[in-house]
């Protein structure tokens, strides 16, 4: 009898010190929500690896559309979010759902499109006017139409040209930033893309309007509010997004290039 | 649990106020299955009398290679239609790829083996007598053929009904060589797939509603077909 | 003078598996003739019926329909339209009687009041007027026979070929379809029967045939033999 209760006892201690206890396990995962384009620049992986080295902590990075990223954190299924979509984000904030929002870093867009350049866009300094070349001549445009973070800038820059992009001339696709560029590529047609993803496909096709002001798209990264969701990793995600906005995660980022190109500039000051 | 219902709830609201975008979605699903089962059914059903009442070599081996194309992924196909109408691909300058034309050529190709397969097992069963006794009547081979295929009606249909219920739900095709695009590729099933990546699970959840009631619906008249081809048999 | 022949073999073989299933010297159907066609079962029969009716081509021999010689692989085709054969349980399509029995005239491309009046006229002839509309695959064994029949008749072939035609059926049934096959008899139409009920049908027969090891036997030719040696050997006997 009491060699029964010994053994079961030793039975119990030899798997608790096997058996990661789930409870600890979930503590020291963070769960990032972040656009489809971030995650196709590849920065994240540049990023994520050193702090997971320093703190213990790992990153689970779920890649989405901007929209469905957000909507991930508001029914905090994850713990951080990071994203390019400044509107929505203050309004994320507002509505309480996120806390403590703090401006990460900026990339720019590029419009690209066939070689040919049917609609004359080249050398544009203005990204509206070439969109409104663009309607006007009804050449072949492809659109995320996923609102995502792209999609919404290219949706400001339809409305700053005056018009409203319809007919079959105008295709959205729902569909990541990377297939996209690849359905444009394959169809000949204007695409509105960030400059990662453009270079990271191998530059299907050539940037023809680069540089005005109102392509420049600005992440932010917020951390879901532990007063709606008791069980998100709030520590974890503050954790990260310290390092994030952090001198080292800084940069980290302004360091990152692709092949020999920088992709995005740092905007947070320090933690 | 409230987000499901309150998702199935907005579903329901959208398909009955008729929503355009949302039936223009189900319409381009049936104009594509439709276009492409009744392109493929009469084709595949000779092929599958053929191969059910003449003798040539390597018979068996191509009643097998069917048979074993039943299981075939369709998102293989996709991925093989998308590489020959690719632009860089052999067939690109006809520039049929994120088209609807290349969505029925897709769907074809995955309803062929069903509709093989299972009209070729419908009229092997049928009775010997009713080939013989069509053309002892006089009927030219061609035309005993149509009264072999009217006699075994029922399975012929069912191999039909099938063949569509597959490509009606397929997605892997559908996505690789039609891309999705709205009100021109956009159907059921890539629409789930990539309307929920929006955060819009209303319309995801709306559009599995029209999938599951088409699903019933076909299931059901399998299941009295079946029961009619036993009866005459 | 025996009338002209209008189906003709010769050196008519089939093989089957391993062996020679059938190998016939002469056979021959005359316009008007009856023919009953005995033999056990397996003996080979059918094969013979269905290959007389084109359905089956043989793997040797030559045949001439009409006088004429025909190639021997495309001989079928050729002389099929003119020789109906129905199957010892005869199949029905799945649809009413009428269209059943229109079936062969439909092929012909008639101009379909006439088809109608046809159809009508042989449903009278075969006593199955009040059957016309009903479905085929719902009748009784001895109606799907006087309809098959009756779909023969209509294409008024030269040739009738019948497997068994009234093997398991009950007496009333049976008697029906025997007056059906004396009327067509009467109307000139040439008649092979397979039966392994002599004595139904043998009153019937011009000539009796029986297959035994794939080959041919004239039966009357053979009892008058067997009678004539018997008549000789007793004769004889009385002499001693």
């Amino acid at each position: 009898m009491a060699t029964h209760s010994a053994r079961l006892g030793l039975l119990v201690l030899a798997l608790s010190l096997v058996a990661p206890s789930p409870i600890k396990a979930d503590r020291m995962t963070v769960r990032l929500a972040t656009a489809t384009s971030t995650e196709n620049s590849g920065l994240l992986q540049r990023l994520l690896p050193p702090f997971e080295g320093r703190t213990g902590y790992r990153v689970d990075v779920i890649a989405v559309g901007t929209g469905k990223a957000l909507r991930l954190a508001r029914d905090g299924n994850v713990d951080v979010v990071l994203v390019h979509a400044y509107e929505d984000e203050l309004r994320f904030v507002a509505d309480g759902y996120g806390v403590n929002r703090r401006d990460v870093m900026y990339n720019d867009f590029v419009i690209v499109g066939p070689l040919d350049d049917p609609a004359a866009i080249r050398g544009l300094q203005d990204a509206a006017d070439a969109l409104r070349r663009i309607a006007a001549s009804q050449s072949s445009f492809v659109s995320r139409g996923d609102d995502s973070g792209t999609h919404k800038k290219e949706r400001a820059l339809w409305q700053a040209a005056g018009v409203m992009p319809s007919g079959s001339w105008y295709r959205e696709v729902g569909q990541g930033q990377g297939r996209t560029l690849q359905m444009a590529g394959e169809l000949q047609a204007y695409v509105l893309t960030d400059r990662g993803t453009w270079i990271a496909h191998r530059r299907i096709m050539p940037i023809l309007v680069e540089g005005d002001a109102s392509l420049y798209n600005r992440y932010g990264v917020i951390a879901v509010n532990p007063a709606r969701h008791a069980d998100v990793n709030y520590m974890g995600g503050m954790r990260l997004i310290g390092w994030l906005t952090g001198v080292r995660g800084q940069s980290i980022i302004r360091d990152y290039r692709i092949a020999g190109e920088p992709l995005f500039f740092p905007l947070a000051v320090g933690p | 649990m409230d987000n499901l219902l309150g998702a199935s709830r907005e579903a329901l609201l959208l398909l009955v106020s008729g929503d355009p975008s949302l039936w223009t979605i189900v319409g381009i699903s049936f104009s594509v299955s439709l276009k492409a089962i009744l392109l493929t059914a009469p084709v595949a059903l000779v092929i599958a009398f053929l191969l059910a009442h003449t003798r040539f070599l390597g018979r068996r081996a191509l009643i097998t290679l069917f048979q074993t194309l039943l299981a075939f992924p369709a998102v293989v196909v996709g991925l093989t239609l998308y590489l020959l109408l690719s632009r860089s691909g052999p067939f690109g300058d006809l520039r049929l790829l994120f088209t609807q034309i290349a969505m029925v050529i897709g769907q074809m190709v995955l309803c062929f083996p069903i509709l093989v397969a299972m009209g070729h097992a419908a009229i092997q069963a049928a009775d010997r007598r009713a080939w013989e006794t069509a053309i002892t009547l006089g009927a030219r081979p061609a035309r005993a053929m149509l009264t072999l295929m009217h006699e075994v009606r029922f399975g012929l249909v069912a191999a039909v009904i099938a063949g569509f219920g597959r490509i009606i739900a397929e997605v892997g095709c559908s996505l690789m060589v039609g891309g999705n695009i709205l009100n021109h590729t956009r159907n059921i099933t890539t629409a789930i797939a990539l309307e929920t990546t929006k955060g819009q699970f209303a319309e995801g959840i709306a559009l599995g509603l029209v999938l599951l009631v088409l699903a019933l619906l076909l299931n059901f008249a399998l299941m009295l077909l079946q029961g009619k081809g036993v009866m005459h048999s | 003078m025996k009338p002209e022949p209008i189906l003709q073999f010769r050196g008519l073989r089939k093989f089957l598996a391993n062996r020679w299933l059938l190998d016939i010297s002469e056979l021959s159907i005359s316009a008007g003739q009856c023919m009953i066609l005995s033999g056990d079962n397996g003996v080979g029969k059918t094969t013979l019926l269905k290959i007389m009716a084109g359905l089956e081509p043989p793997d040797a021999g030559e045949v001439s329909y009409d006088g004429k010689v025909l190639p021997l692989r495309t001989a079928p085709q050729q002389y099929r339209d003119n020789i109906v054969y129905l199957h010892q349980s005869p199949y029905l399509f799945d649809c009413s009687v009428i269209d059943n029995v229109a079936y062969g005239l439909r092929r012909r491309r008639m101009p379909r009041a006439a088809v109608q009046a046809k159809v009508a006229e042989v449903l009278e002839w075969a006593g199955l007027e009040h059957l016309g509309k009903r479905n085929a695959k719902y009748l009784s064994g001895g109606e799907k026979q006087r309809v098959a029949l009756a779909r023969a008749r209509v294409l008024a072939p030269k040739v009738l070929l019948l497997d068994e035609p009234i093997a398991s059926m009950d007496y009333k049934s049976r008697e029906r379809t025997y007056v059906l096959i004396e009327r067509l008899k009467k109307e000139g139409m040439s008649v092979v029967i397979t039966s392994h009920e002599l004595s139904a049908v043998l009153p019937l027969a011009d000539v009796h045939m029986y297959l035994r090891d794939g080959k041919l036997h004239d039966e009357r030719q053979d009892n008058t033999a067997a009678q004539m040696s018997w008549l000789i050997s007793s004769e004889n006997r009385h002499n001693d």
